[in-house]
Order: C-alpha cells, then structure tokens, then sequence
C-alpha cells in the first residue's frame, strides 16, 4: 500500500502541487489584500519628544550645529549636522536667522517614502522618526519626501546614507543617554538656551516651523534685547544701532545689544 | 519551429510589457516603487516557474536527419528568461550599487526607474531560473550535463586555449557541454544562490522589519555575488556568443538545432551517447518540445 503511494505520487505530482499551491496562496493574498485591507490604512504614533527653537533667542552661533555633528559623527562639521542654523544676511529680525530642525511630523513622508524600512519610527525609543542606516540604499526619496524646505532629512555624503535628527538616542560619541527621555545635545550645548525639548507636538506657525517662547524663564524683556516676553519685536533693529539714535525699548531696560 | 517562434514573440512581448510597466509606474507623480507596491509577484514567481516545469514534458536530444535536437523548448525558455533577466538585473543592480561613488543614477525618479526595471527583471530572472531548478530535478541526469568531472582542468585549459589560438589540439570526446563550460556552471551556481537568498532578504525588507545586522550582511553578500555573476557573465558572453567558434551553438538556442558534422568534430562524446539512448530518425519530424 505505501510502496503504491509511493509510487502514484512522483516527483512530477510533488512540484505540480508545490507550484499550483504557492502560486495559489500567493495570489490570492495579494488580491485578498488589495481588495479587503482599507484603502491607505497607514498611522503611526506621535515622537514623544521634539526639538523645539525659539527663533528670537538664538544668535547662529551654530554650536548646537557643531555639537550635533561631534555626538553623531565624532567630528564637527557643520555640513553633518542634523540641525542646521542659516544665517540671512537681507532678512530683518527675528527672520535674519533661521533654524531648520526636524519636526518628527505626526505622519512622517519620509518613512512613507523610505522603500526599504530604513528611516523608520522607532517604537522602542520614544517613537522617534530616524534612519537605519544598514538598510539605508541611497535613493534619496526621503529627502524628496520631507514636506519642508530644506529638507529636514540630510545626506550623509561622507558615509553615504540619509541622516536626520534622532533626538540623539544613538550618538556614539557622547557618554549621555539621549532619546526621547533623554539628552539632547544641541539643548545641551546652546549658550542661549534658544533650543529646548518638549513632549508635546508643538503648534505650528504657517508651513514652516513651530511657535516657541523660551524667553520668559530667563526675563529677557529686562536685558533690553529688541523682543520681549511675549515675543513682540521692538522697532526696526534690522541695522546695527547708529551713534545718537534713541532706540524704543520698554521702560526700565537701560542697555541696548545689537544682536551681533 | 513555429511553435518556437511563437514561444520567443510571447517571451518578448512579457519582457516589453513589463518594462513598460516598470517605467510607467516609475514616471509617474508620486510614483510608487514595484519592490512595495507589486511585492507580491517576487514570491510568486518562482512557484510559477516550479508550476510551468511540472507541466512541461521535455524532449530529449536526438538526431533529425543532418541536424541534432540540442535544446527543446523548455531549455531555451528556460536559459533566455535566465539570461535575460540576468543581463538586466546586472546592469540595474550595478546602477544602484552605485548610488555612491560614481553616482551612475541621479535623482529620486532615475533612482525609482532603475529600482523598478530591477523589479521586472527580478520576477524574470526568478520565472526562469526555478523553472530550470524544478525541471532539473525532474530530470537529474540534466544536472549531471552540467557538472564537471576529472578532465575539467585539463580539457578547461585546452578549450580556452584553442578558442584565443595560443593551443593547436584535436578536441577530445566531449559530451553535450564543453569541460570549459561546466567549470563555469560552478561559477554560476556559487553567483546565483547567494544572489537569489539575499534578494529575498531584501525584497522581505520592503515589506516586514527585518533586522538591520541581517540586511546588511545581505546587501554585502549580495554585492559580492553580483561581482561573481557579472564575471561569468561576461566570460559566458564572450566565449558562447561573441567568438565565432561558438555561433553554431548560438544559433542552437533559438532555433534548438546543431549540425550533425559540428556535432561530430566538437561533440563526439556526446554524439555517442545519443546514438546509444536514441534511435536515429531519418526525417525531421516537428519538434515537440515547449
């Protein structure tokens, strides 16, 4: 009886089945798929952490730039960095200097675009949105994807891969623990305290970047600097101050700085 | 023959629609990569080839009147949708291997482009491959026809040297593949194998979260088998098409025949074997093979 199976079902049988039952199962998930699985049924939880720049504050010293890329990269080179500070030399205050952070979006293109799972939301870190960079080939289309302007995700053009802010979790040059929870060390290092973590999305202000006050801790109004608490801009201080001028600053501020 | 000839059309019209495919999804706005979109034909398509090869009976080499069956139907699908697929996937996969230095694919459509040719190419190249696979092991003696036995050294040397004219030598016996040619069989299995395990780590890598240690050890493996397979793609394609010593056999993979006299002087070995397993037939009947 077994020698007769044995014989019934050959080799030919075995690989008709094998062929017959993967094409089967294989297409029929595929279209399984398509058609019952929802139309772009795509969500991801929220970062638990943003970086977030008071635009007022900072004065492009470009440390944090510098930092960035030492914690990452072990050397500072502006070009690495994940932050990146630009300086306008036409735009007036506060818009003569400009941060360009990621903003780790709540529907991140850039992990939609990413055909390999490389720039991912990393779940086991506080959701942070970054990069794997050994499954990173090189296509760019996250760069592409990134609905701001410059692209919030950089490329690495020394270790060739995409690069973008990671809330620094993996930062093999520094000893602090970073993250979500953690560290961070553009906040860490910036003189002016211009850059802070928050752990809720932040509000927008347009398309471009977020609306933070980070002055009130320090009663900036009272130095005299041309904004005040609330964020409000005092007069034109788009020139540096000119010898005799009497600038318009709150009462009680006796001390006027240029910004530069 | 005109079965054939039909078989060849329909090969080149899959291969042109699927190009066409791959560059239409590639061009268009917010074109979506086929490694996501169309992933499930990667898996599919060695279980078609595996199907094709059950139901495909094969004819086996025999003598029609002054010409040999050499390779049925079945051998020449199976070797140009390897081949082809092949070629194409050596090119794309070159490309994108080197996104880098030198960048041979700027821009995120360019990049989508060849990533999606590389797609077609992989369903291809997979179709044709597990179908030669699965009608090999249906046929294990097939396998044997490739392998190389104690004079492949010997014969290797002699062979290449007579092809580049530096060896005056009578051809010994040789069976149906040249010693040369079945040294280079173990090439190609020892290219392919990797290529073909590590593509679908990194096919599975667009659809599931693979660890990265895993890609990247996959993406390193796969590289250096390409290296191989393009090495042995090229000695294939000098030795086999570019050398006018080999366009007889050539020729015997479109149309599956070789003459009786080149059999002669190059294959004698393998002429024997076939007088032995098969009765000459006088006339020359319709080729039955796919």
């Amino acid at each position: 009886m077994t020698d007769t199976v044995r014989k019934d079902f050959s080799r030919r049988d075995f690989l008709t089945g094998m062929g017959g039952i993967g094409v089967g199962v294989i297409f029929t998930g595929a279209l399984g798929g398509s058609l019952l699985a929802p139309a772009k049924a795509y969500g991801v939880p929220a970062s638990e952490g943003y970086i977030v720049v008071d635009e007022k504050k900072c004065s492009g010293c470009s440390t944090c730039m510098l930092m960035c890329s030492l914690v990452h990269e072990g050397e500072e080179n502006l070009s690495l960095s994940r932050i990146q500070v630009v300086n306008d030399p036409y735009g007036k205050f506060p818009n003569d200097i400009v941060q360009y952070q990621c903003h780790q979006c709540p529907f991140p293109a850039c992990v939609e675009a990413c055909p390999t799972g490389a720039m991912h939301v990393d779940a086991a870190h506080g959701n942070v949105r970054t990069v794997d960079t050994s499954k990173c080939i090189g296509c760019e289309r996250c760069i592409n994807a990134c609905p701001f302007t410059p692209s919030r995700v950089q490329w690495n053009n020394l270790a060739k891969h995409a690069s973008k802010c990671d809330l620094c979790q993996e930062t093999p040059y520094w000893s602090e623990t970073g993250g979500a929870a953690g560290k961070q060390a553009c906040v860490e290092s910036c003189p002016n305290k211009a850059i802070a973590m928050v752990h809720d999305v932040p509000s927008q202000t347009g398309a471009g970047g977020y609306s933070v006050n980070l002055r009130k801790a320090d009663g900036w109004g009272k130095l005299g600097f041309p904004v005040d608490d609330a964020g409000a801009v005092i007069g034109d201080n788009s020139l540096p101050m000119t010898k005799g001028a009497e600038p318009s600053h709150p009462a009680g501020a006796t001390t006027y700085f240029p910004r530069r | 023959m005109k079965r054939q000839g039909w078989m060849a059309g329909l090969a080149a019209l899959v291969v042109a629609v699927g190009l066409a495919f791959a560059i239409k999804a590639a061009w268009a706005d917010g074109a979506q990569l086929l490694f996501n979109s169309a992933g499930w034909a990667v898996w599919i398509a060695p279980f078609a080839g595996i199907l094709a090869a059950a139901v495909t009976r094969r004819v086996d080499p025999h003598i029609e009147g002054d010409q040999v069956v050499r390779h049925d139907g079945a051998a020449m699908l199976a070797h140009w949708t390897h081949g082809i697929g092949t070629a194409a996937l050596l090119v794309t996969g070159i490309a994108l291997g080197l996104l880098f230095v030198p960048r041979l694919v700027v821009g995120v459509k360019a990049a989508g482009l060849v990533m999606n040719i590389h797609f077609a190419a992989v369903v291809f190249f997979l179709f044709g491959t597990f179908y030669w696979a699965a009608n090999t092991l249906l046929a294990t003696k097939r396998f044997g026809e490739h392998l190389p036995d104690h004079n492949a050294i010997s014969y290797t040397i002699r062979h290449y040297g007579l092809l580049l004219g530096f060896k005056k030598f009578t051809m010994p016996p040789e069976d149906k593949y040249f010693e040369s040619e079945r040294m280079a069989f173990i090439l190609a299995l020892i290219a392919t194998i990797p290529i073909i395990l590590t593509g679908f780590v990194k096919v599975a890598a667009h659809a599931m979260d693979v660890p990265g240690q895993i890609v990247r050890i996959a993406t390193v493996t796969h590289d250096v088998s390409t290296v191989l397979m393009l090495a042995f793609f090229l000695a294939h394609v000098f030795f086999a098409a570019v050398l006018p010593m080999s366009w007889p056999v050539l020729r015997s993979m479109f149309t599956g025949r070789v003459s009786l006299d080149h059999v002669k002087a190059e294959h004698a070995g393998w002429l024997a074997s076939i007088r032995t397993a098969v009765p000459e037939t006088p006339v020359a009947p319709t080729s039955k093979g796919v």
